[in-house]
């Protein structure tokens, strides 16, 4: 079975994606500009014909996605692509041309070629491409809103070629009387990829509403196709207008969202009189969090997460911290589980106290990120810095007794704190909690010490 | 807090009842320093009357070791109940102190 997000695929998937793209140009450019060139001429179509047929080959045994389940089964990956693709696929993917031309020769169809014609029918190969970009969009690298960017792009890019290809086609299919408009442009004579670059030219500033005037319809269908391609244009122009506006608003919507969080809190906190400078520091802390963790509420986030998916998210996470910090490495998996959904995140701003002196120690706080300093406010003196991967909080909250000095953060810091229910139902579910709590504590027990004989509770 | 102490050969036992916090710390210090003085070097604290000990009884403990280390003597400490245990534990005393199950095992320890 091939996976439906496999690198393997993937890398098919962009080959078919370009062999559509140019096969769906190519046909439409042989009827429209090449029906006096040989039939055999654009060989490159057969081989593309057989590319496609070995995709139908893979389709059939490609893993499809239902109800967020990938179904892997060969039968119902089969079944499911037989109902659903495989008859467009076939329609587009076998030269009937080739067939009709060795069984019943060439023949008049629309005033053209019939075998060219047939050749129209590889046109359905579009709707593979709008499949290939659907499952491209649930790649998790991928960002939705630049897959819709290429849709829009690749499908507006073939559109203007097929108006131009059909505007060409409709002074052919009348033989080129004098008032069509190739003739009055005096393009009749013209090789086929001036006679193109033409009808191209005319097709964009048509249907971007600029229509210079120099080529304009001569005959009753040309007006008829004129006022379609111009209403046609008309309505894309709105279309792609707003939908560019909405897809640049949807790619950077996450950012926009948080700028305009601080724009109304910064607002509101001038109107509250605040002072500048506390207002600063609000901005410097969305900033911060923005740089950090994109604007994402990581408590929030993780919250709305089922357990084990949250449990997932949080190893990866906190996959640092789970190598710095004593406490994690020395705990067997279930432990270490317990311990990363019970811990909560919390972001503390330069200067700022994260425990306060006289409290009465209720959490451990684990530093994921940051250096702070044990403090003691009053008389400003220092007892040292603690940084990423040491924790405080234990001492205080075993022995019960009031902090007797403070921890200010001294950079951002970003703390993983577990609080003292959580800690007493880990300590009951766990016994062996207690033995590797020991062993931490062995490890810093120099620093604890040397802190008690400063009288530094924490 | 009740403070004993009694001999056992050249080891002075020390046995505290009660709570080793702020208010009984100064007492016990006061204890052990005149054992020190009076040229005591083999110091066991026997903890199994002892219910609980705070920070202030953990600094007499890391005291009176340093002083023992200065004059060449020797700290030991035995018959922790599960509180106090606790408390060593998380502080790490139970890695910087020797600490024994009980008063038999620590005397033959010296």
């Amino acid at each position: 079975m091939i996976r439906e997000l496999s690198r393997s695929r993937l890398a098919w998937d962009s080959l078919i994606l370009a062999l559509i793209v140019v096969s769906c140009v190519l046909v439409t450019y042989q009827f429209a500009f090449d029906q006096a060139g040989a039939l055999g001429g654009f060989q490159l179509l057969y081989l593309f014909d057989l590319f496609f047929l070995v995709d139908i080959g893979f389709n059939c045994v490609t893993t499809y996605r239902s109800r967020g389940v990938e179904v892997v089964d060969r039968k119902l990956c089969t079944a499911h692509y037989g109902r659903r693709m495989l008859m467009v696929d076939i329609i587009a993917s076998v030269p009937f041309d080739l067939i009709a031309w060795v069984l019943i020769g060439n023949g008049q169809f629309l005033g053209g070629s019939l075998i060219l014609a047939l050749r129209l029918l590889r046109l359905l190969r579009i709707v593979r491409l709008f499949v290939i970009l659907r499952r491209w969009e649930a790649f998790s690298w991928s960002n939705p809103a630049v897959i819709r960017v290429i849709k829009y792009f690749v499908s507006i890019l073939l559109l203007i070629h097929w108006l131009a290809c059909f505007w060409f086609y409709s002074a052919f299919a009348a033989g080129f009387p004098g008032d069509s408009w190739v003739a009055r442009a005096a393009v009749l004579h013209a090789d086929a990829v001036d006679q193109y670059v033409r009808s191209l030219y005319w097709t964009i500033t048509t249907m971007t509403t600029v229509g210079y005037g120099d080529i304009t319809p001569g005959r009753t269908t040309e007006y008829v196709l004129a006022g379609i391609i111009m209403l046609m244009g008309a309505s894309l122009y709105a279309f792609i207008i707003g939908s560019i506006a909405s897809l640049l608003n949807s790619i950077h919507a996450s950012k926009n969202r948080h700028w305009e969080r601080i724009e109304s809190v910064t607002e509101f906190l001038r109107d509250q009189k605040v002072p500048a400078k506390t207002n600063a520091e609000v901005r410097n802390y969305y900033e911060h969090v923005w740089e950090r963790f994109q604007g994402v509420d990581r408590n929030r986030m993780l919250a709305d997460l089922p357990q084990p998916l949250r449990l997932k998210v949080l190893l990866h996470l906190t996959e640092s911290i789970r190598q710095t910090v004593p406490l994690f490495k020395h705990s067997s998996g279930l432990l270490r589980d317990a311990l990363l959904t019970s811990l909560e995140s919390q972001t503390y701003t330069p200067g700022s106290i994260i425990a306060h002196e006289g409290d009465r120690g209720r959490s451990i706080f684990f530093i994921a990120e940051g250096d702070v300093e044990i403090v003691s406010v009053a008389d400003e003196k220092s007892y040292g810095t603690l940084s990423n991967g040491d924790y405080f909080g234990l001492m205080s909250l075993t022995l019960g007794e009031q902090r007797t000095a403070s921890v200010r953060a001294l950079t951002y810091c970003e703390m993983l704190v577990l609080d003292h229910e959580d800690l007493t139902h880990i300590r009951e579910e766990f016994p062996e909690f207690r033995d590797i709590l020991k062993q931490v504590s062995a490890e810093r027990s120099e620093q604890i010490s040397a802190l008690l004989m400063e009288g530094v509770v924490l | 807090m009740d403070i004993k102490t009694t001999e056992a050969g050249d080891v002075s036992v020390l046995e505290l009842t009660g709570h080793l916090d702020t208010n009984t710390s100064p007492d016990a210090e006061s204890a052990i320093i005149a054992l020190i003085d009076s040229g005591a070097t083999k110091l066991l604290i026997n903890f199994s009357a002892l219910e609980y000990i705070s920070s202030a009884g953990l600094r007499i403990l890391l005291a009176t070791g340093k002083k023992l280390k200065a004059v060449g003597g020797d700290l030991r400490i035995c018959s922790l109940n599960d509180t106090v245990q606790e408390v060593f534990d998380i502080s790490g005393f139970s890695s910087i102190l020797a600490v024994s199950k009980d008063q038999d095992e620590a005397l033959s320890s010296f």
